[in-house]
């Protein structure tokens, strides 16, 4: 019990979206009834949160690109919804088997996360990019083809649906739970062996880090919380078609994690509520004959944020107007001047607050060193 | 025998499309250390650009006018949205390219409306081969993929400016301090990759005349591991991996049982490649420095 | 850190009890709002000055054409109805909402349509998005007559109904049709292995099929949509090909085989087959085999409904899009008008703010008791089986004879 190394604002997020689902849950038990439309949103929100902040952990802070997140989710949707469906009959559409289903999509995404990992001891960069891609478009391709006795095949599988009322409740203390266990790893000594293996992987192992062993686990616990957020999905559907887990939506999990800022947790929940808000509403918005704008807007934000957010000529504009730096000063000075030469509070800012160019190069060398060493054949 | 020659043609072809859209990739990411992942929808725009200029009922205007564009686009898009991003992490310049992507198919969507237009570029009829009917768009791609090649190979090795690209493409810093235009040598390979996906679309719409304006996606996404496979970065390897995977697509198709699975047999050879040989085919091993 | 663990594990915790607390039975709360003492309008139609009907369809993606023939032809209906004064004064309004064909679009389509004051609706325009809409619908009691998803289990529920023929029972008219003409032969198959529609007819048909038929079958998926030569090769000695599958790829795979296969085999589509003579760019004609279809609606017809609504769709619209979809969605808003007018003759009152349940209930009381669409561009005299399933007439259509021309 060290509450002085505990740092609200290093939990803000968990905080902010615990305040919000207690008053939810208040207004729920008091019967207060909400639009559909919003309890849709808040389901979707919470999934594509979770898928965010598990790929979050893979791509920014263990610093390997992954292009098959949909298929971890695909995998705990299929399996959760089958037993959910098994289950239904015999306990009914209780809380029981919710968390039955849920144990069992997690576990089965967990185990396909360790059997990625195993390719990701190996391989590097763009090669493992392409082993998580065609991971997902085989897990999607399989249960395409099953029978329609088992998971239903190109049909889809018929899941249980749960109470619209309360399943938005669920998916928010699974937002909370993913939070607490993906913030606290980062922040342990786990989480900085595994920022260390990003940095430079042959330092880390000189200093004695298993590196085998922390990758498999940033992979498998990334893989579980895909498998929960499929889960949850198969929950809030009637019925699940493989079609839906191809590799766009790993690549829109990947956007919100990069729009977010690399290794930065709060960035990706921002960005993975937005973009879903957007894709959601965007269609209600623009019916009709405007359909055609909805992509178009969608790739010119995308294109626009991106570039303002990452062209080095911009960065001493972005420096001016920074808002999040201008608070960062603020909460500094007022509250904790000493914090700068305070050792852990440093390990605790420096994996959320990196520069985008150190993340993820594909080499181990240095970045100013990158350019002279890449060749043609890479890694 | 005729199961035996069919499958070689089809297979081959095929894999010469693959090969020819992997150059792209493979050659963008040697030089600009970047995946391109708009290269597939490049070939969707060659396709409509065939499409718009068929209209005049020459074939050779409509295939040129294809490449002219195709290369104006992909300097375009490389100067608007990639250059600026130079310098800064590969994933960023990744999600752009993902956003040009996007816009090029709503582009094309707003502009080209969603039902497909069917594009007869030749009127062309099969042979007899050994007896065997065989395609002349089949033979005609295979001819023209392996001229690509041949030329390509050739105008790297033996001219300036093919050699100032494995200059940049060895060590970027060290190839400007030798008075090599590096901004310039990237914007030629987008040229080639371009003019090359414009030729992709070309021979795909001779195989199959849909066009769609996510005509070219899957191909993109199939030599892209087509290029993995060869070893990305490598120019033969890139040839090799797409006459790989359009073998195993030819052949998987065949066999009823295992046709649907036939992404799941490809993408499964690729992870056993990969595991096998982590860099592909022909991908160069490098040893990690600290 | 451990405390934070705690703490975080014991908040979810605490919450999860609490909502076991708060609702032993996990049951939907129902919304007080949504039948008020009249029971008649809800707070979400409460304020309509028109008649809603909301849809939900492919305007953009692969599956587009068949969306926006919806939207064009239900627009069009409603256009109509409404210059000749809507129902007793009261008008009709469309909207419609892009599910890009995908599944995972559909609650917030559906809830932005249901809380925008939609009454009733026109379900979706394909069957996978349909699934979902089903059950949704169901939930909150709202009428649909959907014009072209044809799943078997769209009219799952008692809300549901279909103005085409159900997957099923077109593969088992086609084996009937196969049963009785191609008795000892040799026929082909050729199906998109991950797409319901397909897949759907693909099994009745297989089921119903004859032990003496030799059947060949191959398949594709959608990454493999555009090359067929494997197929086609597999294919190339049957003399009847059965094509369960829209009419893009049918068109594509036509156009590779046309040298390839026997000059006069004979190609034999579902409903997906429609539009397949107006592609843009694919000339039919340059295609030796013969094509036909099983379809109830003729987008040749010189006389009738059917040639009074393809004059004037194309008129407005263009022939591009013209196809069944937009055929049997202009059927199903009259088929909608009627019953309600039928219902109002009776004697039912329908305000122009009646909530969606309580014009579910008219409707289906219609649907059910032996309501009869008369004539319309997809048939005469249709009606509706207790489960939902459309009952009229199927014809086989020659889109086009053997021969180039």
């Amino acid at each position: 019990m060290n509450l002085k190394k505990f740092k609200f604002t290093h939990y803000i997020n968990y905080f902010v979206i615990g305040i919000l689902t207690i008053v939810l849950a208040v207004l729920t038990m008091t019967k207060t009834v909400f639009p559909s439309s919003f309890l849709y949103l808040m389901e979707k929100m919470s999934i594509s949160v979770i898928l965010a902040v598990s790929l979050s952990l893979v791509v920014g802070f263990l610093g390997e690109l992954s292009l098959g997140h949909a298929g971890f989710m695909c995998v705990g949707a299929y399996l959760g919804g089958k037993v959910a469906s098994m289950l239904v009959p015999v306990m009914g559409n209780s809380i029981p088997t919710f968390l039955i289903s849920l144990a069992v999509g997690a576990i089965a995404a967990a185990i396909c996360g360790a059997i990625i990992g195993i390719p990701a001891l190996r391989l590097r960069g763009d090669y493992l990019a392409i082993v998580t891609l065609a991971f997902g478009e085989i897990v999607k391709s399989i249960f395409q083809n099953t029978s329609d006795a088992t998971f239903g095949g190109a049909m889809g599988l018929a899941t249980p649906r749960f109470s619209k009322s309360y399943l938005f409740l669920f998916a928010l203390v699974l937002v909370l739970i993913t939070l607490a266990v993906v913030q606290n790893f980062i922040r342990s000594k786990h989480g900085r062996a595994v920022t260390a293996i990003r940095d430079n992987e042959i330092a880390a192992k000189a200093t004695g880090i298993n590196v085998t062993k922390y990758k498999l686990i940033a992979f498998i616990i990334s893989a579980t919380f895909a498998g929960v957020a499929g889960v949850l999905y198969s929950f809030s559907t009637s019925t699940i078609q493989s079609i839906t887990f191809d590799y766009n939506y790993s690549i829109e999990i990947l956007v919100m994690v990069v729009l977010g800022g690399m290794g930065n947790i709060n960035g990706s929940i921002i960005a993975a509520a937005l973009i879903t808000f957007l894709n959601t509403k965007l269609p209600t918005i623009l019916t009709g004959d405007l359909a055609v704008l909805q992509d178009l807007l969608y790739a010119l934000i995308l294109i626009v944020i991106i570039i303002y957010n990452n062209a080095p000529a911009l960065k001493n504009f972005r420096d001016r107007v920074s808002l999040s730096k201008l608070l960062k000063k603020l909460f500094r000075h007022k509250n904790d001047p000493s914090s700068i030469s305070d050792d852990a509070a440093k390990w605790d800012v420096v994996p959320t607050k990196i520069e985008m160019n150190e993340v993820l190069s594909v080499d181990v060398v240095p970045p100013d060193l990158q350019d002279p060493s890449g060749k043609g054949g890479d890694d | 025998m005729e199961l035996f020659l069919t499958t070689l043609i089809n297979g081959l072809s095929l894999g010469g499309i693959y090969a020819m859209i992997a150059l792209g990739y493979t050659m963008v990411y040697g030089i600009a250390k970047m995946l391109n992942f708009a290269h597939g929808d490049i070939i969707m725009v060659g396709g409509y650009t065939i499409y718009v200029f068929m209209a005049t009922k020459n074939p050779f205007l409509a295939i040129f006018m294809a490449v002219l564009f195709c290369v104006i686009l992909g300097i375009l898009i490389e100067k608007i949205a990639y250059k600026p991003l130079r310098g800064a992490s590969p994933l960023a310049v990744l999600i752009t390219a993902i956003g040009v992507s996007y816009l090029l198919q709503s582009l094309a969507l707003i502009i080209f409306k969603s039902a497909s237009k069917t594009v007869t570029v030749f009127e062309l009829k099969s042979v007899s081969l050994f007896g065997v009917p065989v395609q002349i768009s089949a033979l005609l791609t295979l001819a023209v993929t392996v001229v690509v090649m041949v030329v390509l190979t050739l105008f790297i090795k033996y001219t300036r400016l093919g050699r100032a690209m494995i200059a940049v493409s060895e060590d970027k810093g060290a190839a400007q301090l030798m008075g090599i235009n590096v901004n310039g040598i990237i914007t030629v390979t987008f040229a080639i990759g371009s003019a090359l996906a414009a030729l992709a679309g070309l021979f795909l719409l001779m195989r199959a005349p849909n066009l769609t304006n996510t005509f070219g996606a899957m191909p993109g996404i199939k030599a892209f591991t087509a290029a993995v496979i060869g070893g990305i970065g490598s120019i033969p390897g890139a040839m090799l991996g797409g006459i790989l995977l359009g073998f195993v697509e030819c052949i998987a198709a065949k066999i009823t049982v295992i046709a649907p699975y036939t992404d799941a047999i490809e993408f499964s050879i690729l992870i056993i490649i990969l595991l096998v040989r982590p860099t592909g085919f022909l991908g160069k091993k490098r040893r990690e420095k600290v | 850190m451990k405390s934070i663990k705690i703490l975080s594990l014991l908040l979810a915790l605490i919450m999860c009890l609490g909502m076991f607390a708060g609702c032993g039975d996990i049951e939907d709360i129902e919304d007080a709002g949504n039948e008020d003492g009249t029971g008649v309008s809800s707070k979400y139609t409460e304020k309509n000055t028109t008649y809603k009907i909301g849809v939900s369809g492919p305007l953009t993606g692969g599956a587009a054409p068949y969306g926006v023939a919806v939207k064009n032809s239900a627009q069009m209906a409603v256009d109509e109805i409404n210059a000749a004064g809507g129902l007793n004064g009261v008008k009709f309004e469309l909207v419609v909402m892009d599910d890009k064909h995908d599944a995972t679009l559909i609650p917030t389509n559906y809830a932005a349509l249901y809380e925008g004051g939609m009454q009733v609706s026109l379900g979706t325009v394909t069957t996978a998005p349909g699934l979902e809409f089903k059950t949704l619908s169901k939930e909150d009691n709202v009428f649909f007559l959907t014009p072209s998803a044809s799943g078997d289990k769209i009219p799952e529920f008692d809300n549901g109904y279909q103005m085409c023929f159900a997957d099923g029972n077109q593969g088992k008219v086609a084996a009937d049709f196969v049963n009785d003409n191609y008795s000892g032969k040799t026929i082909g198959v050729f199906f998109k292995s991950d797409d319901p529609y397909s897949k759907g007819i693909y099994d009745q048909f297989k089921a119903n099929i004859d032990a003496s038929v030799t059947v060949t079958e191959t398949s594709f998926t959608e990454s493999t949509k555009t090359d067929f030569s494997s197929q086609i090769d597999t294919l190339k000695n049957c003399e009847f090909i059965f094509m369960p599958i829209y009419s893009e790829p049918a068109s594509l795979f036509m156009t590779q085989a046309k040298d390839i296969l026997l000059a006069d085999a004979v190609y034999f589509g579902c409903d997906g087959f429609d539009g397949i003579d107006h592609l843009e760019g694919f000339e039919i004609n340059k295609i030796p085999q013969k094509v036909t279809m099983l379809s109830h609606f003729n987008s040749k017809a010189t006389e009738g409904k059917a040639k009074e609504f393809i004059d004037k769709y194309v008129d407005k619209y263009g022939i591009d899009t013209l196809n069944q979809f937009g055929a049997s969605a202009y059927d199903c808003v009259y088929a909608i008008y009627g019953a309600m007018k039928a219902a109002i003759d009776s004697g039912k009152e329908i305000p122009v703010t009646i909530s969606a349940s309580a014009l579910c209930d008219i409707l289906k009381e219609q649907f059910n008791g032996g309501y009869t669409f008369a004539d319309g561009a997809t048939g005469q005299n249709i009606k509706w089986a207790a489960n939902g399933y459309v009952e009229k007439g199927a014809i086989q259509y020659v889109i086009k004879d053997a021969g180039t021309n």
